[in-house]
């Protein structure tokens, strides 16, 4: 379809962009003083703008897209697929509040504040290098989804919706690195949440409203659309009970681990740069929360999609059903301001992984291995050219990632099924060490491959359900990740005591916590009846 | 003794207490009500009005427990915190393993 444009509707996008771009000149000042400013707006943003952040920069351009073609094929069930990033549930009040207390500036560091020696530091590489990747790729998965939606709207080649946009967004980003990103987020992020209520309560009205979507999916004998437990079945199926569980398993519990989401990344540096660590709880828990109610609207809003054109079976037209409902429905003059919230939706989430990307490869790589005496003007300038290689990276990534897209989900998959576990006892156990840790990634690699592609493919095992899938990843990387641990030396007790009285961990931290006692440096602990398994 | 605590010293909550067990347990069942809630709303279902609203006053009640704690926290956490820095940037240049080296 081409959408014609007024001069309102350009009106509305040359607003917006100036807006953005506003950002980055306002900023600017703020962004150059230091790296603590250039990427985490010197640790001082109260809580409601990294929340603002954390929704914003997860409302991409893919993220309509996505969930339109899960719930149109399953129907309000589709909603559970969703609820991963429940894992800020529990986080919130337990690993943001320990990784806020350890003042990491990314996860990467992270691994050198709880873990020390020659393990910790291949962790430290490692975990930047594959986050500097990760970034890259993000960047152009979702600014892919941008060439699409403007190849869709106006028959643009990929490539233009590609470059064009992302290179808008760059201009506010090396200019004020994340006080650019996050003051940008926050209008976003308010302009973002309106249009989607907006558009979406349009569309539901369009398919007749509430009562009308009802009554047009019994007489299409779909009734069990509405349904939000509709599954295929305890164990077979499409979308079988035993996904949802383990779905909220993963979610949930999820959250007293770090990094048990990929989403944990870019919320790690919202959560250092809140002020307290009360603010970075709140932000946490609030962004995400926007986000849930937001999913939920657009649940109900591709159903009145799917009432209005039922029985499309190719993913690729499915897939734009919200786009549809606003570009097909919305008022002449409006439509403008629909494409102005979709570059919102799409900068926020370009302009976090710009600035997230150059983050790891200035602290962890540049500055840690390179030039660990490098002055913070220098290392403001290492962000800037960061951002910037990110940005070309992201563009090379983009357009082949019809090629690579199977192989980056699979990549994805690794970081989720195997890593799990381990990425939950760092936090809670104090005999896990870097060896563990280190093991568990180097075999997760490996029987992912096997258990995913490998031994289906020569017939060994049959080919496996996601969930099965992943309860097999976790207890093959038990049985290598804990005799690994035992068998090696734990962390040195100095080390161990050092992090405890910094972060206060929850779990199983008795032996240290009794030395950080013997030492004076905490004070014994509360009466039994009070205390949360402590030892 | 109330079952919920709201006055803390900040050493007492440094420690993971009955209020953060109440958080934690909270914390996801608002999530689940509130993500039902709304799309059962929405369809107009009289189920979705009494989940959110129960969710809502459970998010309420949530930050009634947790909030005076994580005041005390963030502000004894606060006066170490210049501190707790010097010492992550001393470990980026490599200087505290020097330090640390026998």
């Amino acid at each position: 379809m081409n959408v014609l444009f007024t001069w309102l509707d350009w009106l509305w996008v040359a607003a917006f962009l100036l807006l953005m771009i506003g950002s980055g000149v306002l900023f600017y000042r703020l962004g150059r003083r230091s790296q603590s400013d250039f990427f985490l707006a010197g640790r001082g943003l109260p809580w409601w703008l990294p929340a603002s952040s954390v929704y914003a920069t997860h409302t991409a351009t893919d993220t309509p897209m996505w969930i339109t073609g899960i719930i149109y094929r399953h129907g309000l069930a589709g909603i559970w697929y969703t609820f991963f990033s429940a894992w800020a549930a529990i986080s919130a009040f337990v690993s943001t509040r320990i990784f806020r207390r350890s003042l990491a500036y990314t996860q990467a560091e992270w691994n050198v504040v709880r873990f020390t020696g020659l393990g910790a530091e291949m962790l430290r590489g490692w975990m930047a290098g594959w986050q500097v990747f990760m970034n890259m790729f993000v960047l152009g998965w979702v600014g892919i989804a941008m060439g699409k939606v403007c190849a869709f709207l106006f028959g643009w080649p990929l490539w233009v919706g590609l470059v064009s946009f992302s290179s808008v967004c760059a201009v506010y980003v090396l200019a004020a690195g994340y006080w650019g990103v996050v003051m940008a987020d926050f209008q976003q992020g308010v302009i973002a949440f309106l249009v989607i209520m907006i558009v979406s309560i349009w569309g539901i009205m369009t398919a007749g409203g509430p009562t009308g979507i009802v009554e047009k999916l019994t007489i299409l004998g779909e009734t069990d659309r509405l349904n939000p437990f509709a599954f295929t079945g305890w164990w077979t199926g499409e979308f079988p009970a035993a996904w949802f569980v383990t779905m909220m398993v993963i979610a949930i519990l999820g959250g007293f681990g770090m990094g048990t989401s990929i989403d944990w990344y870019p919320e790690a540096q919202r959560i250092q740069s809140a002020r307290t660590v009360r603010d970075a709880s709140y932000s946490i828990w609030w962004g995400t929360l926007v986000g849930l109610v937001r999913n939920s609207v657009w649940a109900v809003a591709i159903l009145g999609f799917f009432v209005l054109f039922p029985g499309m079976t190719e993913t690729a037209e499915y897939e734009m059903g919200w786009f549809r409902l606003g570009f097909d429905y919305l008022p002449v003059g409006m439509v403008g301001f629909f494409f102005a919230a979709i570059l919102a939706i799409h900068l926020s989430t370009i302009s976090s992984h710009l600035n997230l990307g150059a983050l790891y490869a200035t602290r962890d790589l540049y500055q840690h291995y390179w030039n660990p005496e490098a002055s913070e003007r220098t290392l403001v300038w290492v962000g800037r050219w960061s951002t910037l290689i990110l940005l070309l990276g992201s563009f090379v990534y983009g357009l082949m990632m019809e090629n690579i897209t199977e192989w980056l989900i699979f990549a994805l998959w690794i970081m989720t099924a195997g890593i799990w576990l381990p990425n939950i006892l760092q936090v809670i156990w104090w005999r896990f060490n870097a060896w563990g840790y280190l093991s568990a990634w180097i075999a997760n690699l490996g029987f992912s491959w096997l258990v995913v592609w490998i031994l289906p493919e020569f017939g060994v095992i049959p080919e496996l359900l996601d969930y099965q899938q992943f309860w097999l990843l976790m207890l093959l990387g038990v049985g290598v990740f804990i005799p690994v641990t035992l068998l090696t030396k734990p962390e040195p007790m100095d080390h161990l005591v050092k992090y405890y009285v910094q972060a206060r961990p929850l779990g199983w931290w008795g032996p240290v916590r009794r030395e950080a006692e013997r030492r004076g440096l905490i004070q014994p602990d509360a009466p039994p009846r009070r205390a949360l398994s402590q030892s | 003794m109330p079952l919920v605590r709201r006055t803390w010293t900040a050493e007492e909550a440094d420690k993971w207490t009955r209020e953060d067990g109440f958080a934690i347990a909270l914390s996801p069942i608002c999530y689940f009500g509130l993500t039902l809630g709304v799309a059962l709303c929405l369809l107009l279902r009289w189920e979705g009005f009494a989940i959110s609203a129960v969710s809502i006053a459970l998010i309420v009640w949530m930050h009634w427990i947790i909030d005076p704690k994580m005041k005390a926290i963030s502000e004894e956490y606060e006066k170490n915190q210049q501190g707790y820095l010097r010492d992550l940037e001393d470990s980026v240049r490599w200087k505290q393993r020097e330090q640390d080296a026998p």
